[in-house]
């Protein structure tokens, strides 16, 4: 008997050895998701998106995620990189790839399945993946019930503005085919905005027709300021949520993100258009 | 006749003391350039003990490329800078004014806004250096344009480049904003990156592709010296004294488009250099083209390798865009430039 | 020898030049005079190649639009009225570049400076001088590139306008009797000049012009007549006369300066 043991403890020796234990995450949602699946041990740095939880904050900045610098990600010495689509310059990735870094992509959908397979490819990626699939099943029970809740309420969907950002007065708004539509949507809103795809300047012609109940920002250190000032934009004015002074604002990577907290960001982004539709 | 004036030589230091230290400088950059990084590795390294192959990567094809191209780069904008100066006869003239950087910028933005809208076989052509290649065919396209508005009439009129390259400038920057204005928030943010310029994404590809015109350039420079200095005097007497005119402005302005060209589309917008360098140099050697030069190439590359080495680590394991850093040392120095010129002397 | 036919020049929709025919020999100095306007300076603008227009005008036969500049920069130096020299380089190095572009020998340099009295400037930046340095200075740097009166392939020549202008009357005698001695060794001068007192005392032929034409060519005795002078300059004009009151110089009487009174 304990000749098995001890053969099968030598079998899957190997087997660990050949998990990567240096592991980078390029982007917030996959940082998130590692921390999710307990395997933050493993982690060695992280990109200047990955803000959440506070405990990642105390890892290696290797920059922002699109403008990498190769030697700067390899003075880390990962030998697994988990990078959300988009991560570049391409440049820096195809440097890395030649260095011999094992390199994953996880793919981007903002749908409540794309929030499992991210979870999926990334718990392949690390090895673990019966963790993966019972943190996937999670997430996606999670956001079911919280779907749920949404489509109980049965008032009015607000239609909702999100305000990427605002450079000297011009605002730059989320059309279709983007994060944001589409949390607006699963937390029973409706983009204010139709006309086009990702984040575009918006003429005030279109932001009046638009005319949002409500205004999505991302929260930033001086919330209160950027809200004012969008405001007091002159197309903003007239429109209900620059008349009302309705305006949410929630954390940029947990109402984006989706990853691991998606149903939490669902539920608060719900709660916080019911409160302001009231008014 | 008693003397008038200031009672002083001119203060010049040796030409041959000075190219060499600087040649040596460069050198000693250049080896620490490929001895620091982010990550520790060190070149001699590899003969204590075996180096992983991310450890030979950042040695060999991140580090290495990278110091060449900034090498030359710097080298190429410095003697842009130089070329500037003499064919317009004024220490303030920069690369920037003929518009070449502007045509190139465009090339870049509309790579980064539009890449996706062009036909397929132009993408997969392109690939990832789908915004380097624009950028050079943007430059050299300014650059047949303001040639051709220029010798209009069968003559090359340095003040009407001016006027052309201004102009030119002017509505590469307006096309830009209607790009930029289109542009997404992905979109904006590698055109912000693109414009603070940075060598992070070299590699041997993009320096091989650079690298022939950069030299090509500032081999052809040298050839310009003798008739710079003699075109400080104007037109008429530089032709008294046997210059030929025409094919030096030719031969200045096509080396500065090629070179400016080529080191905005592999490395952004990276300005300064061409101001800095030959200023300060001026001020040490004096204005003989012949030995301003080769010592504006050399301190050129030095200036620029630094600044890359200072970019990789200041703020480790990220990277500071070098234009910033480049702007940070190059605006008090045009601005001491611009306070201590002397009122006629002409500097 | 220069010759030149039916010179004409059109600058600004003006015609500052008629058909004006010239001619200048070796070991001479040919002045140009005439009024503001005249056409002096584009004549000799003409003369060296600055500006074109219809007629040629030939060197030793050659006509000098179809020389290239290197070679005809070994022939001819020319001296602008002004010249800005636009970075800051020493009274050497300018003139160090007339000495190459006439292919001499650089110990030319310090013998043409010298030859102009600013040896004690010669290190110093070229801005720095005063305008009559500047000057000689220019004449020093054109001094290099034809330092020889007569070279194997005939004569060479000077090309100057308004040589004295900046100077002080003992520079301007100075500079007189160097453009002397030039001629005097076989070279070609052509001049253009305000001053009919030096040009009188300095000139072998002269050219009296007017409106765009030339009024007048010979001697100076020939050319510097009541009616010539005064028809040219538009204000009565005597010669030879002294004022009954007042003090006056002529440059025929100064002595050698250097030395002082004489």
């Amino acid at each position: 008997m304990k000749r098995l043991i001890l053969s099968a403890v030598i079998a899957v020796v190997p087997l660990l050895a050949q998990a990567q234990d240096r592991v980078l995450p390029l982007g917030g949602a996959v940082t998130e998701i590692v921390y999710a699946l307990g395997e933050e041990g493993r982690l060695v740095g992280r990109d200047s998106t990955a803000t959440w939880p506070a405990a990642a904050l105390q890892l290696p900045d290797v920059g922002y995620v699109r403008a990498l610098s190769p030697e700067g990600v390899l003075s880390v010495t990962p030998d697994l990189i988990v990078m959300e689509q988009g991560a570049g310059p391409a440049e820096a990735i195809e440097a890395l790839r030649g260095a011999g870094v094992k390199i994953v992509t996880v793919p981007d959908v903002y749908t409540p399945e794309g929030v499992a397979q991210k979870v999926r490819v990334v718990a392949d990626a690390l090895a673990v993946p019966e963790k993966g699939a019972a943190l996937a099943q999670k997430i996606q029970t999670d956001i079911a019930e919280a779907r749920a809740r949404v489509a109980a309420d049965t008032g009015r969907k607000p239609r909702v503005l999100f305000i990427l950002a605002n450079t000297g007065g011009r605002l730059m708004g989320s059309g279709t085919a983007t994060a944001a539509d589409a949390i607006i949507t699963l937390a029973g809103g409706k983009n204010a905005v139709s006309g086009f795809t990702g984040y575009k300047t918006l003429s005030d012609e279109a932001i009046t027709t638009a005319a949002p109940d409500i205004v999505l920002l991302m929260e930033r250190g001086d919330g209160s300021v950027q809200a004012d000032a969008i405001l007091a934009h002159p197309a903003m004015m007239h429109t209900p949520a620059g008349e009302h002074g309705a305006v949410v604002q929630m954390p940029g990577l947990l109402l984006l993100g989706f990853g691991p907290r998606t149903a939490e960001a669902i539920d608060t982004l719900h709660k916080a258009l019911a409160a302001r539709q009231t008014q | 006749m008693a003397a008038t004036g200031p009672m002083r030589r001119a203060h010049r230091l040796p030409v041959a003391m000075v190219v060499t230290g600087l040649a040596i400088l460069l050198l000693g950059v250049a080896l620490a350039s490929l001895s620091l990084g982010a990550s520790g590795v060190l070149p001699w390294d590899g003969w204590r003990r075996m180096l992983t192959p991310a450890e030979t990567a950042i040695l060999y094809n991140i580090r290495l490329p990278r110091l060449i191209l900034g090498g030359l780069v710097g080298a190429g904008l410095a003697v842009s800078g130089v070329l500037m100066q003499g064919l317009f006869r004024n220490p303030l003239a920069d690369p920037a004014l003929i518009g070449v950087s502007a045509g190139a910028g465009l090339g870049a933005v509309t790579a980064i806004v539009l890449g996706g809208l062009m036909p397929v076989t132009v993408q997969a052509l392109a690939g990832m250096y789908m915004a380097p290649l624009f950028a050079f065919c943007g430059g050299g396209a300014t650059t047949l344009i303001l040639y051709r508005l220029a010798s209009l009439r069968g003559h090359t009129s340095v003040t009407t480049m001016l006027l052309a390259g201004i102009v030119l400038g002017a509505l590469a920057n307006a096309i830009m904003g209607i790009l930029i204005f289109i542009a997404d928030d992905r979109q904006l943010r590698d055109l912000t990156f693109w414009g603070l310029g940075s060598l992070a994404g070299t590699n041997w590809a993009k320096l091989m592709a650079a690298a022939p015109i950069l030299i090509l350039g500032l081999a052809a420079a040298p050839f310009l010296a003798r008739g710079l200095n003699a075109l400080a005097m104007g037109e008429p007497a530089a032709r008294h004294m046997g210059t030929p005119v025409e094919t030096i402005k030719r031969g200045a302005i096509f080396a500065v488009a090629a070179m400016t060209g080529a080191a905005v589309a592999v490395s952004g917008g990276i300005g300064f250099v061409g101001i800095v360098a030959p200023h300060v140099l001026r001020l040490a050697i004096g204005p003989d083209h012949r030995a301003l030069i080769p010592a504006s190439a050399l301190f050129g590359a030095a200036l620029l390798i630094t600044a890359d080495t200072v970019a990789r680590l200041i703020v480790a394991p990220a990277e500071l865009p070098i234009g910033i850093l480049m702007a940070l040392i190059g605006a008090p120095v045009f601005l001491w430039l611009l306070l201590a010129r002397r009122p006629g002397t002409g500097m | 020898m220069i010759r030149a036919q039916g010179l004409g020049a059109v600058l600004a929709g003006i015609d500052v030049l008629r058909a004006v025919d010239f001619h200048a020999n070796p070991g001479q100095i040919t002045v140009i005079v005439g009024p503001n306007g005249s056409g002096k300076t584009t004549l000799l603008r003409r003369l060296t190649g600055d500006l074109q227009g219809p007629g040629r005008v030939l060197l030793d036969d050659a006509p000098i639009g179809a020389m290239p500049p290197r070679r005809l920069a070994l022939r001819r130096a020319v001296l602008q009225q002004a010249t800005q020299v636009g970075f800051p380089f020493t009274l050497r190095e300018v003139v160090r570049m007339g000495q190459e572009a006439g292919g001499q020998a650089p110990g030319i340099v310090a013998a043409a400076i010298a030859e102009v009295g600013l040896s004690a400037m010669i290190d110093r930046p070229f801005q720095d001088l005063s305008g009559g340095e500047q000057a000689r200075g220019h004449l020093a740097r054109v001094r290099a590139q034809i330092w020889n009166p007569v070279t194997s392939g005939g004569a060479c020549w000077l090309f100057v306008d308004e040589p004295v202008a900046a100077l002080d009357i003992g520079h301007q005698i100075q500079v007189m009797d160097l453009l002397r001695r030039f001629a005097d060794a076989g070279g070609g001068v052509v001049a253009v000049m305000h001053d009919l007192n030096l040009t009188a005392m300095h000139a072998d032929r002269m050219v009296l012009m007017a409106q765009g034409a030339v009024l007048a060519t010979g001697t100076p005795a020939q050319v510097m007549t009541d009616g010539h002078l005064s028809a040219a300059y538009r204000a009565p004009i005597r010669i030879n006369r002294a004022p009954d009151t007042g003090v006056w110089l002529l440059p025929q009487m100064a002595g050698d300066p250097i030395k002082g009174q004489n």
